[in-house]
């Protein structure tokens, strides 16, 4: 509350500072207006309060003959002055330095700020091309456009109705595209309102409201995404994989890092990288596997960073029909505390917490992983390269059941009519190519071994 | 001299101008006052045709229709009178009583999908697309389809992009309205599987006078994404009142006696294919969460 009363004065300083300087700058003009007869003498009081006279009062004063000439050179009568502006300084550098040099152009032109309604709804609405919709100092600098303390209603009558409502509804814009973009007001912006429109205005309150509700949603997000995701694909697959794997024992291999070479022939091989994960965990799981079943290569599934969509691919296998015998745990395993405790939790009748519905057994998943190529050749490597921790997928038939790749992903989701008669042409389709994998598999596996 | 000319030139205009009026009047509907203010109509976005039929035509009189309906609201009726018997919502006292926990929507075949309604931003014109089927194993709803936040060029919608999937409410015979009563519980407990998006849950609940009928109470759905189900627990004390959209001043906690449905939106601003799986919805009480509402109740200092 402090710094707010301090920044507050301090802005109150500046305004001051600019209100002489505005005086010394129209007596400076006086000499040329002043050549003009009938100028009355009020107006020299008007001019030390610059900003503070009402729109009716500067139209009825006499202009100085510099703005005149100024305004006829860059004003052509069109409706979109203000993105011209943009276009014309900013021809094709479109970066946060740019930006402000409009803003700062566009303050500079004109002592009353003519038409800055237009211009800051313009601004917001070019805020993206130049990349500074994320950046709280540039808003800011938007609000400074207003002119100050012009728009703070003075008396009673003015504060029950809606005073300046153009201007106000324009400041809420300016508040509601910061609140679409996740950008917290701060001191500044708060200091900046009151002086443009004063408390209890309609900006006000949606600061308020903003500062009431962002706080207390921030951090609801269980699995936070960072702003800024890392560059490095293989960093990207870390993070993503972690995020998926739940499990903190679970353990990133790289088996591949991406890198071009140029073979014999001449021509550029690039391998993808791949990134798995696995499990302690999923790795008993797969060294309970069955061999005689085959386990599955599935994918691309998309997940979702925020803004970037990574795919992964997952080895899994059926839901086992029943054989669900609960191994005994061994006593030995841990002497410090038992690991299994045979007591009746029930302390009421009617007191059980599980909810009354089937579980849905969809198999086991043994492993994950990213990699920058969705083909079976890529996919295989990862395979053989799990295979140097888990044995037993040296003896197991691994099937691929890959769709089409990520960017037909969106494919069924138009052909949605016939859903039943595609699912059974796809089974087919797979249930061939599968057979067809398996044929091919075993060499591979053997290759795999060797290497 | 001159003032006939400046009267007589006035009558002239007026006169063509009757004349011109009466040229058209044939193209020009009699009716000059807009049929929205006469007929209190729901109001038609730019560039959707119009719907001139007569009210009765809207409806559909087919006889085997008709037999259909007789069946099914008397078959409900038949169930309201049995289900008196064994106790209070079908079940027996003692359980009805000391229920701890309870699935409300759960998802075994094509036919549970129909308690379900999907609508996206394609309604105002946007471009995103939604579907809803029964997932590959049978037991579980996949919610799948394309987010575009491209606004439609209709020169008044600013915002586009949403996705969402609403429950119907549940009707009793003859079409009476039927509420959830949830005040046993205090939590929300979902089954789901995501790709990382986040959603929103919005549940609604009956109210009184009519300009609350847009009132719903929202909180968010964070998805992780990846191979695993995720069970959610939401307290109910943590759901905001939100109006058309925006969030209010004045917060209310939810009253939990008389839900009407719960709604899932996406609306992340992300363009792109979205999907979500969800295994079951329930209500349970969860003894260690005793908070009433989380957000301040106190009323602020009014401003004018």
């Amino acid at each position: 509350m402090k710094c707010v009363r301090c920044l507050l004065q301090l802005q109150s300083l500046r305004l001051l500072g600019q209100s002489t300087r505005c005086s010394a700058q129209y007596s400076s003009l006086l000499p040329s207006a002043s050549s003009q007869p009938g100028l009355p003498h009020s107006t020299q009081q008007q001019v030390s309060r610059s900003f503070h006279s009402s729109s009716a009062c500067s139209k009825s004063r006499p202009v100085p003959t510099d703005f005149l000439k100024d305004q006829d050179g860059k004003k052509d009568k069109s409706l979109v002055v203000q993105k011209d502006l943009f276009e014309e300084v900013a021809k094709d550098i479109k970066t946060k330095a740019t930006f402000n040099k409009v803003v700062e152009v566009f303050t500079k032109r004109d002592v009353r700020r003519r038409g800055h309604v237009e211009f800051i709804y313009a601004a917001l609405k070019k805020m993206p091309e130049f990349g500074v919709e994320r950046d709280i100092t540039v808003y800011n600098k938007l609000l400074d456009v207003f002119p100050k303390e012009v728009f703070v209603p003075r008396n009673f009558i003015q504060r029950m109705f809606n005073h300046y409502p153009r201007q106000q509804e324009c400041g809420v814009q300016v508040l509601e595209q910061m609140e679409n973009y996740g950008i917290t007001p701060n001191v500044e912006t708060k200091v900046l309102l009151v002086q443009i429109f004063g408390d209890r205005s309609h900006p006000m309150k949606k600061y308020q409201r903003i500062m009431y509700w962002f706080p207390r949603f921030k951090h609801t997000n269980p699995f936070p995404v960072p702003r800024q995701l890392p560059e490095d694909p293989v960093d990207l697959a870390r993070f993503s994989l972690t995020r998926i794997a739940n499990d903190l024992d679970a353990k990133v291999t790289v088996y591949q890092v991406p890198f071009t070479d140029v073979s014999e022939s001449g021509e550029d091989i690039t391998c993808p990288h791949i990134v798995g994960i696995q499990s302690p965990s999923q790795m008993e799981l797969l060294a309970q596997h069955n061999p005689s079943r085959p386990v599955f290569v599935e994918g691309p599934f998309p997940l979702w960073l925020r803004n970037t969509c990574v795919y992964y691919y997952v080895l899994r296998a059926d839901p086992t029909p029943e054989e669900k015998k609960e191994e005994p745990y061994d006593p030995e395993r841990c002497f410090d505390y038992p690991l299994q405790l045979d007591i009746d939790l029930e302390r009421d009748l009617g007191d059980d917490e599980e909810f009354d519905v089937e579980d849905l057994d969809e198999g086991p998943v043994y492993a994950m992983c990213m990699s920058g190529q969705g083909d079976q050749a890529t996919l295989n490597q990862w395979i053989s390269g799990l295979q140097q921790t888990n044995p037993i997928l040296g003896q197991v038939p691994t099937l691929f059941r890959l769709d089409s790749g990520p960017r037909d992903l969106q494919g069924p989701a138009e052909t949605e009519s016939g859903p039943r008669h595609q699912t059974d042409t796809e089974t087919h389709n797979q249930s061939r190519e599968e057979v067809q994998d398996e044929e091919a598999e075993e060499p591979r596996r053997t290759q795999g071994m060797k290497q | 001299m001159s003032l006939p000319n400046i009267t007589r030139l006035p009558h002239l205009r007026l006169l063509s101008s009757i004349h011109h009026q009466q040229l058209l009047l044939p193209f020009i509907p009699p009716l000059s006052v807009p049929r929205r203010t006469v007929i209190q109509g729901n109001y038609r976005r730019p560039g959707q045709p119009k719907d001139d039929r007569l009210p009765w035509e809207k409806i559909n009189f087919n006889f085997s229709k008709g037999l259909e309906g007789i069946k099914k609201q008397f078959t409900l009726l038949k169930k309201e009178f049995t289900d008196r018997w064994v106790g209070p919502e079908g079940k027996p006292i003692l359980d009805h009583m000391l229920e701890q926990n309870q699935v409300v929507w759960e998802f075994r075949g094509p036919e549970s999908l129909e308690q379900w309604t999907v609508s996206s931003d394609s309604e105002i014109g946007g471009q995103s697309e939604v579907y809803l089927k029964i997932g590959k194993n049978n037991n579980t709803c996949l919610l799948y389809g394309t987010l575009s936040s491209t606004p439609p060029k209709d020169g008044e919608t600013r915002y586009s992009g949403y996705c969402t999937m609403r429950s119907k409410q549940p009707l009793a015979s003859f079409d009476r309205k039927k509420h959830f009563d949830w005040s046993n519980f205090n939590t929300l407990h979902l089954r789901v599987r995501g790709d990382g998006r986040p959603w929103m849950i919005n549940i609604t609940a009956a109210t009184y006078f009519s300009h609350h009928r847009d009132d719903m109470y929202s909180y968010f759905l964070y998805t992780r994404g990846g191979p695993y189900w995720q069970d959610v627990k939401i307290p109910f004390s943590k759901f905001f009142l939100t109006h058309r959209g925006r969030i209010q001043d004045n917060q209310h906690p939810l009253w939990l006696d008389k839900i009407n449905n719960i709604g899932f939106t996406l609306g992340d601003k992300v363009d792109g294919p979205f999907q979500l799986e969800i295994d079951y919805i329930g209500v349970c009480k969860d003894y260690a969460h005793t908070e009433e509402f989380a957000y301040e109740l106190y009323q602020g200092k009014q401003s004018s």
